[in-house]
C-alpha cells in the first residue's frame, strides 16, 4: 500500500495533525524532541500492531485522552483504501474503508513496512529474542497468517509454564494428563513455527550477504544458521523427554522460544567477535535482506520506515545505504538532514520540517 | 480518593467488579441511577435480588434453572442421547438461537486455563463423565470456544475423559473465526458449524 495521507489524533504528543506523503522519498527533519519518531511509530503501528519501541499500545494515547486514532490514506491495486485504527485502554479497534474489523489482527497484510531503528544494533549484539522477533517479523509480513502460529505458541507456552509452576516442582496424575494437552498443541504449534523460521532463514542468507556487501563496500563472508534449542527430531519428542527437568525447573526448555539465529561474520560469531561498526552493518543487512525478500515474494515493496539510522553510521556506510535504498516509498527521520544525492541535488521528493512538536514549517 | 459521598462510592465500586465495566462505565452508571426514580432502582435491585433466590445451576448439565433441572432437560421433544459441551449457560442461548441442535446440554462453567489457576478439577468435567457413564448417550459435541483454551478444553475431554466410553465424540466445523467466541459468530454460520461437525481426531 501507498500511503498518501497520514492523520493523528492523540496520538502521542500530538492531538492533531495531518500530512501528505510524497510516493518516494520523505525526509522528516527536525531538532530531537519534536515528535519525529512518532510518527514513524504511528505508520508502524499500522502494519504491524505493535510500537517498534516496544512501548504498551496503551502508552500511546495521549495523556488526558480516552483514544488515540491513526488513520492512513493510500493507494493499493489502483483503487483508494482508507485504514484506521482506534486505540482505546484494553482495546484496540480497526477499520478498512471504514468497515470495522471483526479483530484488529484482520488489519495485518493490508500495510507492511519495514523498520531501521537506532536501537537495531541490538539485533546483532544483544541475546537471541531480538533475533527471533525479527524473523516472526518477516514472517508476518510475508503471510499474516503466520501470525497466527506466533501468538498461539506465545500463548501455550505461558499456559504450560503456568501449569508447570503451579507444581511446585511435581506433577501428579491429574497434572501430568492436563500437560498432555498442552504438550501436545506447543509440540505442533513450535514445530511448525520452528520449520517457518528455517525455511525463512534458508531464503534471508544469499540476501544478508549481498546486503552486507552493499553497505560496507566490500565481500564478507556472512553466515546465519538457524539453531533449535532441541536435538531430538520432532518438538514432541523433545518434550516428551524433557519433561520431568522442566516440572522440575517450572519451565520450559525446548521450543522455537529458545532457539537462535546465530549470525558469523567472516567466520567469527558476530555477537561477540565482531566490531561495533560491523555489527551495526549487519543489523542494517538483516533488516534490509528481509525487505528485499518481502518485496520480491510479494511484488509490493514495503513501506520503508529510516528512524534516525544516519546518526549512527559513519558517513560512508550512510551515503551506501540512501544511494542503494530499494525502490519504493521510504521515510527518513533525520535532526542533522540528509547528505546532498550522489549527483547533486536533493535526495528527498519531500522534506517535512518540524520546528517545535507537533509544527511543521 | 474520595470525591464522592459515601453510598456513591460504594456503589461505584460494586458495579466496577462486575465483568466488562471498568471504573468509568461503573461511574457513569452510578450516576444514571442517582437520577432515576426510587420505584426504578428498586425494581432493579430487586431483579437482582429474585434471580439470585430463584435461579441455579441445573442439578443436570449446570444451566441455569428455576428449580432442581432446567428447561431444556424437563423438556420431552429434546433428543436425551446428544449432549452438546459448552463453557457457559451463554453459549446455550447462542446455540439454542441456530434451532438446529434438538439434544441437551452440559455446560462446564469456564475453560481450562492454568495462568488463571483453572484446571479440569475446577469444571464440570467429572459430572460430565458421571452423565456418560450413568445416561444412553450415543454422541457428545464439544462447542467449546474456538480460541486456544476452548481447544485444549475441548482435546482433554476428547482424549483423556471420553476416551473409555462407547461414544461418538464430535466437534464444531471450522468455519467459525479463530480466536473468537461462540456468542459473536452469527447464527447462520455457527448452525452450519453444528451440522458440519467432525469426528474428533
Ligand atoms: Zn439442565
Amino acid at each position: 500500500m501507498l500511503v498518501t495521507r497520514l492523520w493523528l489524533a492523540d496520538f502521542r504528543s500530538y492531538e492533531r495533525l495531518e500530512l501528505d506523503l510524497s510516493s518516494g522519498l520523505t525526509a522528516i527533519a527536525g531538532p530531537n524532541g519534536v515528535g519525529k519518531t512518532n510518527l514513524l511509530e504511528a505508520i508502524g503501528l499500522l502494519a504491524t500492531l505493535k510500537s517498534f519501541r516496544g512501548a504498551p499500545v496503551e502508552s500511546l494515547v495521549r495523556r488526558g485522552a480516552a483514544a488515540a486514532v491513526v488513520r492512513a490514506e493510500g493507494i493499493r491495486d489502483d483503487r483508494d483504501v482508507l485504514i484506521e485504527l482506534e486505540l482505546t485502554r484494553g482495546r484496540t479497534r480497526a477499520q478498512v474503508n471504514r468497515q470495522r474489523l471483526r479483530r484488529a489482527r484482520d488489519l495485518l497484510g493490508a500495510l507492511r513496512v519495514t523498520v531501521f531503528a537506532p536501537d537495531d544494533l541490538a539485533l546483532v549484539k544483544e541475546g537471541p529474542s531480538r533475533r527471533r522477533e525479527f524473523l516472526d517479523d518477516v514472517l508476518v509480513a510475508l503471510d499474516p497468517g503466520a501470525d497466527r502460529v506466533v501468538g498461539e505458541v506465545e500463548r501455550t507456552l505461558r499456559q504450560r509454564n503456568a501449569l508447570l509452576r503451579q507444581g511446585h516442582g511435581r506433577l501428579d496424575a491429574a497434572g501430568a494428563m492436563t500437560l498432555d494437552v498442552w504438550d501436545s498443541k506447543l509440540a505442533q504449534a513450535g514445530q511448525e513455527l520452528t520449520e517457518r523460521r528455517e525455511a525463512l532463514v534458508g531464503e534471508l542468507v544469499p540476501l544478508v550477504g549481498e546486503s552486507y556487501e552493499i553497505l560496507a563496500g566490500r565481500r564478507s563472508d556472512v553466515a546465519a544458521v538457524y539453531q533449535r534449542s532441541w536435538s531430538q527430531v520432532t518438538l514432541a519428542d523433545a518434550l516428551a523427554e524433557g519433561r520431568r527437568d522442566d516440572v522440575r525447573r517450572g519451565v520450559s526448555q525446548a521450543g522455537p522460544h529458545r532457539d537462535e539465529l546465530a549470525v558469523s561474520l567472516d567466520g567469527l560469531a558476530s555477537r561477540t567477535e565482531a566490531s561495533q561498526g560491523e555489527q551495526r552493518t549487519l543489523a542494517l543487512a538483516l533488516r534490509l535482506s528481509g525487505h528485499r525478500l518481502v518485496t520480491d515474494r510479494l511484488g509490493e515493496a514495503p513501506l520503508l520506515l529510516l528512524d534516525d539510522v544516519l546518526s549512527e553510521l559513519d558517513p560512508n556506510r550512510a551515503a551506501a545505504l540512501l544511494a542503494n535504498l530499494p525502490p519504493g516509498q521510504s521515510i527518513i527521520t533525520t535532526a542533522s538532514g540528509l547528505p546532498p544525492a550522489p549527483g547533486g541535488g536533493e535526495l528527498a521528493d519531500q522534506v517535512l520540517a518540524f520546528t517545535a512538536p507537533g509544527v511543521l514549517a | 480518593m474520595s470525591a464522592y459521598a459515601r453510598p456513591v462510592e460504594v456503589l461505584i465500586d460494586e458495579l466496577g467488579r462486575l465483568p466488562g465495566i471498568g471504573p468509568k462505565s461503573a461511574q457513569r452508571i452510578a450516576f444514571h441511577l442517582l437520577k432515576v426514580d426510587t420505584v426504578d432502582a428498586r425494581r432493579l435491585a430487586d431483579a437482582i435480588v429474585a434471580m439470585k433466590e430463584n435461579v441455579t445451576f441445573c442439578e443436570r448439565c449446570y444451566n441455569v434453572a428455576e428449580g432442581a433441572n432446567c428447561a431444556i432437560c424437563t423438556d420431552p421433544a429434546r433428543d436425551q442421547s446428544i449432549l452438546c459441551v459448552v463453557e457457559e449457560p451463554k453459549d446455550i442461548a447462542a446455540l439454542e438461537k441456530t434451532g438446529v441442535f434438538k439434544g441437551v446440554y452440559h455446560v462446564l462453567l469456564g475453560v481450562m486455563n492454568p495462568l488463571e489457576g483453572i484446571g479440569p478439577e475446577n469444571l464440570k468435567i467429572r459430572e460430565l463423565a458421571l452423565r456418560v457413564a450413568a445416561e444412553d448417550i450415543t454422541e457428545v459435541i464439544l462447542c467449546t470456544n474456538p480460541n486456544l483454551e476452548g481447544e485444549m478444553t475441548a482435546a482433554f475431554i476428547a482424549s483423556k475423559v471420553l476416551a473409555p466410553f462407547e461414544v461418538k465424540v464430535s466437534r464444531l466445523a471450522s468455519g467459525l473465526p479463530v480466536g473468537g467466541d461462540l456468542e459473536y459468530a452469527d447464527e447462520l454460520t455457527l448452525g452450519r458449524a453444528l451440522e458440519g461437525r467432525h469426528g474428533f481426531s
